[in-house]
This record gives structure tokens, C-alpha cells and sequence, in this order.
């Protein structure tokens, strides 16, 4: 299936993505490196779906301490008390404050999700070599790429108040197990999406995933 | 090489072997994730213990997800969630309990909560004033498990684990004693009343009291309890006795306990055990009184003033008390006699019955067999007045000299003690007989013996009659002769009286010889002294002239002539 362009990895053509150099590699040949800068060539990303596939899981298993476990305590001379994410959500919810509510529900529970989803969604059709919407699916990865840097919000919210929060007996915040998975889910659908080789959404003749 | 030669315009790429392994080692990371995922949650899982659910009055202070159970001030457990029981009386709190504390979720554990109260056994639960309630647990040590519990009302007033005993004190009357009232050896606080119980059934009343380490072991098998409530005011032969425990008794109550005598005071006694809890020290620590006799009298006589409690006495020694008293029935006689039930104390006659005891055995009735002997010797009842004011009856045994001949029927159950009329009864009779005695004077023979003794009297007066007529006849014949004696008096007096005046004149008159050499010897007396005094001054100046003489004068100067 052809869109009647060229890509230059079916002319047998390498470019390297360190210092820009094309080469055209002997064929059959093993793991080419870059003559000038001694960067590994790839024509695509090597195993993009399987790397892909692997941190999405890896973002599945984390998400559900992450959301099991509180993600910090407070211990205040009141006693000690745990928030889940969920807990807080609900908290800002009865409490009345349902836009923060809101804010807190799409930053921590719902973008995750999303990449998680969008990412598998990539992966999957990569690895079918679908040609079902690849301009929407190009959008989708670039969406996914730029919501990842905002993905950490929480953790910051929480290390900002175990840092700033030490008022001795008065009041304590400290972090727990919870925000470890929340980190990593965090960390690993954005590993996901680095894994993944966008140019598989444009699948050539050989292309292997 | 020139990467820009046209001929070569693509450049070959190193070749390095190829990694043959189809599968990335990336898929090592979602293992990893999930091997610690499952961990965190299997943890944080393996750590929360058994959920259970505590029924209490009233919620007043919990609040879900953040009322802590504590366990000897550890937190141990959270509270979940609060509802109402389905019946709607109880509020019903479900609890998750740490791991670590699920050895509390057993049968005998108690559930309750703590807010700050004030009461008579002082203030507790301050620090809940800043944290808020909290629901307290006193572990318990059975074996089998238990999810669903009912919470107390109340902190339990004696923990499990806390050092003392418990013993149980029967009560007749609780007084002004409550839960956490003090209870005082010689005054020291050693434990406190934890409740009281009151059977249903008997009505008996039981007081529970803890005694503190390292008290517990004062109270033995010896050991008596009184209540030591209120102020004890004794008047007797030894003036005004006032006894009070500690302020705090007074106001609360409480209750003492010491040593009675007799009795193995160095054993402790063992938790659980029951004592009698008596009025007054002077009960609790009377020596014991032992099995009562009971007896019956049957008196024919009005029993006012006689009642339940009533004290018998024999020759002064309180023998017993009166139990009962009631009509006899099925006799014969006309009268209704009230037949007296009364439990006496043969152990408070002493030595008197120990020897009776040794002298004739230690059986069954011996008790009753000393009573029988005593009877014999004329032992009666008798109701005798105790109080002239409020005409209160006593019973008093004593022996009656006279006494009719009756017998004590040791084998009976509740044995007859015969009985004399009472004091009262007595009177009257002694008074009949008087009125008996008086009849037989002869009061006739007394009226004529007494009329001829007034005629002989009649006599008499007259003989003195003419006696003083035959003196007033000598009074008047020495008339005359009296009045010459009386002015011959008159002038011897008369010329007394000259002799007197002379005699003042001759030592008090001016010119009276007597006064003027008087006056003259004084004058010569204080020249004499004078000279003596010149003679002291000049010997104290010069007391050498008492050796030597007085020196001469020293000579005058002369005046030089003058020239002329």
C-alpha cells in the first residue's frame, strides 16, 4: 500500500538521527553504525511495539497501586491521615470545590488513562500495519508527546508540600508508597511514547514492529 | 573516505554484529512494575487486619476515616464508617484494625469511647479535648474471634492486666457508695468500688471492688469491710468521739477494711472472694458472733415497744436480737400470747461456754445444752422498759430466784425459753400486795390509842399552865432589889469615867511631864548622832588618825609686816 510517497527506508537509504549523515548500508547486513558520529542506524525504531507494549504494561501494573495507596499522609497533632487519590478527589468534591475536583480527576486519573489508551491504540495498529486514519493517529501521538511533560503534576504538588510542610508536631506531610506508582506509571507511558517509532503509522513493505 | 565525493554519495555504516535475541530485554520493566506493584498492594493489604464493627450509644465525637482505636494510647485501628444499626438504636461504627492488632478482635474485648469526663473518681480523658475522641480498647484474652462487638458506655474502671484483685463485698445497703468511690486501709487509698449488682431474684446486693498493687495483698482471710461513709459521732462515758475518713469519703463515700480479729490475717485472700461489707467499724471489727441460736418466747402480755431488733440481754451482755414477733396460734388460753423469735449469739458469752464446751463436749446442741443448763438455774425471758422516754422493750434473761420450774427442749428446732411476767407486770402485782398489807392495819385501835394520848397531852398543857404562872410570881418579887443593884452600877461606872480623864490628861496634854522629857532625850539623841557622823566622815578622810591622832592645824601664814 503505497500514498505515493517515498519513504527512504525502501530505497535502502539510512540517515542518522545524531549528525544527519545518509548512508546506504550494504544489504543484509547486521547493526549498521554511523561512520562519523558512531550512532547505532536504525531505518525504524528497533522492536517500537514491543518496547511500547512492554512500558504500557508496565504503566497498567503501577497504576493500580497507584490509585490503591495513598499518596501521602498528613500527621498533624489531629493524628495521622492518609489520601489516597481517589480519597482526595472525593474530598474536594463533597467539600464543594467540584472545578478542582474536576482539575485533580483529569491530571491524575483520567490523562493516564488517556495516554495508556492512545498509546496501546498506536501500538496496536502499528503492529496490524493499519493504514485506518494515519494523519489522526499521527495527531494523536503528537497530543500524547505533549501532554506527557504535564503528567508529573501531582508528584510535584505532593514533594512541594513534604518540602514545604514541616511544621514539627503541628503538622507533617510526608509521601508515600502511592506516589512511587503514581510516578511510575508517570515515567512509563512516557517511555512508551518515546518507544514509539511514529513513522510505523506509515508502514512500508518490510517493515517489521 | 570524503563523505562528500559524488561518486560515493551515501556513505556504508559500520557493521557490527547483530544482537540475534528476538525479544527486548525492555519487557524486563513491566515484569519488574508488576512484581512491585503487587507487592506494595499485597503489602499495604497484608497490613490491614480484620474489619470489625462496634455498636455504641451514640457517635457523639467519631468521625468516619478519622477516629482512631487506640490500645494503651497506640493507635491500632481507624474507623471506617459510621451508620445506624438496622433497628435504629445504636449507632454501629466499623473499625479496620491494623494487622499487627487483630489478636483484638477476640470474644472478651472491650470497645468504648473516650471523651473527657469529670466524676466522683476524678477527671479522665483531658488530652481528647485537642485530638478529638477516640475509641479506647481493653484487649481481651480469649481465644476465639469475634467481629461484632458492643461498645460500653463507659471506660471499664478496671483494665485488663492492671496490677491488684478484685473481690466482692456483700452488701445490705449501699449507702452512699458509687462506682469509683475510694476504699481506704487505715486511711490509705489502696483500690476503689468498680459496680455494684443488685440480683434480681434474691435482692442480695453485691459491691465490686478493686483492690491496687500493691495493696492486694492486705486483704486476707481475716480482713473486714465498713462502710466509711459519713462522720461516726459516739458520745460516751469518754466524752465526744468524732471519726471520719478522708474528706473525700465523707462527700462520695467509701468504704475501709482492716483486720478483724481472730482469723488468718497473713494468707491473702484470693480474687474473686466475698466478704460482708458491714455498717460501721464497730460492727466489722467486733469478734464474730458464730452460729445463732434461735429461740422462741411466748410472753401474755402486751409487747408495745418491743420490736424487731430489739436487744436481748443477759446481766448486761448482749446475747442476741430479736427477730420476729407474732401472734401464737392454736392455744387453748383465753389470752393471746405473742411468741417472741429471737436469734441468740452463744459465742458472745465467752469464756462461759468454751468451758461448758470442755466440760461437756463439742456436739451439735451444745450450744443449746449450755441455754438448757442456764434455764435450769432459773434462767427466764422477761420483757423489761429500756427507755422510760420512748418506752422501748427489751428482752432481758436473768435468773429469777423463785422461778416456777420449766425445762429448754434441746432437741427442737426453734427450742422454747420460758419466760416470766415482765417488769411492768411485776409492778402491779408488787402494788396489788401493798394495797394487800395496808388493808390489815388496824386503823381503829390507832384512832383510840391516839385520842387518849391527846387527852394525856390535854393534862400536861395544863400543869405547865400554872409552872409559869408560879414563875411570873418570882419575877415580880425581885423587882425592887434589881433597880438598887442597877443604880449602884450607874455610879461606880460614873467615877470609872473620872479615873480615865485623869489618866489622858497626865499623857496627853502639851505640858504633860511624860511628853516633855521625851521631847528633850530625842533632841540629845540626835546631837549624838551627829557627832557620830563627824567622827565617821573624818575617820573615812583620815583613817589614820585612829593610829596616830588627829594632826595638828597647820599654822597660819603670817602676813609680812609692812613697812613703813
Amino acid at each position: 500500500m503505497s500514498t505515493g510517497f517515498v519513504a527512504a527506508r525502501s530505497r535502502g537509504l539510512l540517515h542518522c538521527g545524531c549528525c544527519g549523515l545518509v548512508l546506504q548500508p550494504a544489504a543484509g547486513a547486521g547493526a549498521p553504525r554511523c561512520p562519523r558520529c558512531d550512532t547505532e542506524l536504525h531505518a525504524l525504531t528497533p522492536r517500537s511495539v514491543q518496547r511500547t507494549t512492554a512500558f504500557l504494561l508496565t504503566a497498567v501494573a503501577l497504576y493500580v497501586p497507584a490509585n490503591l495507596l495513598p499518596v501521602m499522609s498528613t500527621n498533624t497533632f489531629l493524628g495521622i491521615e492518609s489520601h489516597t487519590l481517589v480519597g482526595g478527589i472525593l474530598e474536594l468534591w463533597h467539600s464543594g470545590s467540584w472545578e478542582l475536583a474536576l482539575i485533580v480527576f483529569i491530571a491524575s486519573i483520567a490523562v493516564p488513562l488517556l495516554k495508556v489508551a492512545a498509546l496501546g491504540l498506536l501500538a496496536w495498529t502499528a503492529h496490524r500495519r493499519s493504514t485506518w486514519r494515519q494523519r489522526d493517529r499521527a495527531a494523536l501521538y503528537r497530543l500524547v508527546e505533549t501532554v506527557g511533560h504535564w503528567s508529573m503534576l501531582d508528584v510535584f504538588v505532593v514533594v512541594l508540600l513534604v518540602g514545604m510542610v514541616r511544621f514539627g508536631v503541628v503538622a507533617n506531610v510526608e509521601a508515600e508508597a502511592g506516589l512511587l506508582a503514581f510516578g511510575g506509571v508517570v515515567v512509563a507511558t512516557m517511555l512508551a511514547s518515546s518507544a514509539f517509532d511514529p513513522r510505523l503509522i506509515w508502514p512500508e513493505q518490510d517493515d517489521r514492529g | 573516505m570524503t563523505v562528500a565525493d559524488p561518486d560515493t554519495p551515501h556513505a556504508e555504516p559500520v557493521v557490527a554484529k547483530q544482537n540475534r535475541l528476538r525479544l527486548s530485554l525492555v519487557w524486563l520493566v513491566p515484569i519488574v512494575a508488576l512484581v512491585v506493584g503487587v507487592v506494595l498492594v499485597a503489602r499495604s493489604f497484608l497490613q490491614s487486619g480484620p474489619e470489625i464493627t462496634i455498636a455504641l450509644r451514640s457517635a457523639e465525637g467519631l468521625e468516619a476515616g478519622r477516629t482512631e482505636v487506640r490500645f494503651k494510647e497506640v493507635t491500632v485501628g481507624k474507623v471506617l464508617r459510621i451508620g445506624l444499626s438496622p433497628d435504629r438504636k445504636k449507632v454501629v461504627a466499623t473499625v479496620r484494625l491494623d494487622k499487627s492488632a487483630a489478636g483484638l478482635a477476640v470474644e472478651d474485648t472491650r470497645f468504648w469511647v473516650v471523651r473527657p469526663r469529670i466524676g466522683s473518681a476524678g477527671v479522665s480523658g483531658l488530652s481528647t479535648l485537642l485530638s478529638g475522641s477516640y475509641i479506647g480498647v481493653d484487649a481481651g484474652a480469649s481465644e476465639e474471634t469475634r467481629r461484632e462487638f458492643d461498645g460500653l458506655d463507659a471506660p471499664p474502671l478496671v483494665l485488663r492486666g492492671e496490677p491488684g484483685r478484685s473481690f466482692v463485698l456483700d452488701a445490705a445497703d449501699l449507702g452512699s457508695l458509687d462506682v469509683g468511690a475510694p476504699v481506704y486501709f487505715r486511711r490509705i487509698r489502696a483500690g476503689r468500688v468498680v459496680g455494684y449488682t443488685l440480683d434480681a431474684a434474691t435482692k442480695a446486693l453485691a459491691v465490686q471492688i478493686f483492690i491496687e498493687s500493691p495493696h492486694e495483698a492486705l486483704v486476707s482471710k481475716a480482713t473486714r469491710f465498713w462502710h466509711s461513709s459519713g462522720i461516726d459521732v459516739a458520745l460516751n462515758a469518754g466524752g465526744l468521739t468524732v471519726n471520719a475518713q478522708s474528706l473525700a469519703s465523707v462527700l462520695a463515700g467509701g468504704i475501709a477494711f482492716d483486720y478483724g480479729p481472730g482469723g488468718d490475717a497473713a494468707t491473702p485472700a484470693a480474687a474473686g472472694d466475698h466478704f460482708r461489707l458491714y455498717a460501721a467499724e464497730k460492727a466489722a471489727l467486733a469478734p464474730d458472733d458464730g452460729e445463732p441460736l434461735r429461740v422462741r418466747m411466748v410472753f401474755d402480755q402486751s409487747l408495745r415497744g418491743l420490736e424487731v431488733g430489739a436487744p436481748i440481754d443477759l446481766l448486761g451482755i448482749e446475747l442476741g436480737t430479736v427477730r420476729e414477733i407474732a401472734f401464737v396460734t392454736g392455744t387453748k388460753s383465753r389470752s393471746l400470747p405473742l411468741a417472741v423469735t429471737a436469734d441468740l449469739y452463744p459465742q458472745r458469752m465467752g469464756r462461759l461456754r468454751e468451758d461448758f464446751r470442755q466440760a461437756s463436749g463439742n456436739g451439735a446442741q451444745a450450744d443449746a445444752k449450755l441455754v438448757a443448763r442456764l434455764v435450769e438455774q432459773g434462767l427466764r425471758a422477761q420483757v423489761r422498759n429500756g427507755n422510760l422516754l420512748t418506752g422501748r422493750l427489751y428482752i432481758s434473761l436473768d435468773f429469777v430466784p423463785k422461778a416456777r420450774r420449766a425445762s429448754f427442749d434441746v432437741a427442737a428446732a426453734v427450742p422454747t425459753l420460758p419466760t416470766v411476767a415482765g417488769a411492768f407486770s411485776d409492778m402491779q402485782t408488787q402494788l396489788a400486795e401493798t394495797v394487800d398489807r395496808l388493808s390489815k392495819v388496824r386503823f381503829d385501835e390507832i384512832g383510840q390509842n391516839l385520842n387518849q394520848t391527846l387527852q394525856s397531852a390535854g393534862a400536861a398543857t395544863s400543869a405547865l399552865q400554872l409552872t409559869l404562872q408560879g414563875a411570873d410570881a418570882t419575877i415580880r418579887q425581885l423587882g425592887p432589889e434589881a433597880q438598887q443593884s442597877l443604880a449602884g452600877l450607874r455610879e461606880t461606872l460614873a467615877s470609872a469615867q473620872r479615873a480615865l480623864d485623869q489618866a489622858g490628861r497626865n499623857l496627853a496634854a502639851d505640858d504633860a511631864p511624860l511628853q516633855r522629857q521625851t521631847a528633850q532625850t530625842l533632841a540629845e539623841l540626835q546631837r549624838a548622832a551627829q557627832a557620830m557622823r563627824t567622827l565617821a566622815d573624818y575617820l573615812q578622810r583620815h583613817p589614820e588618825s585612829l593610829l596616830r591622832g588627829k594632826p595638828d592645824d597647820p599654822p597660819v601664814p603670817r602676813l609680812p609686816e609692812s613697812k613703813p
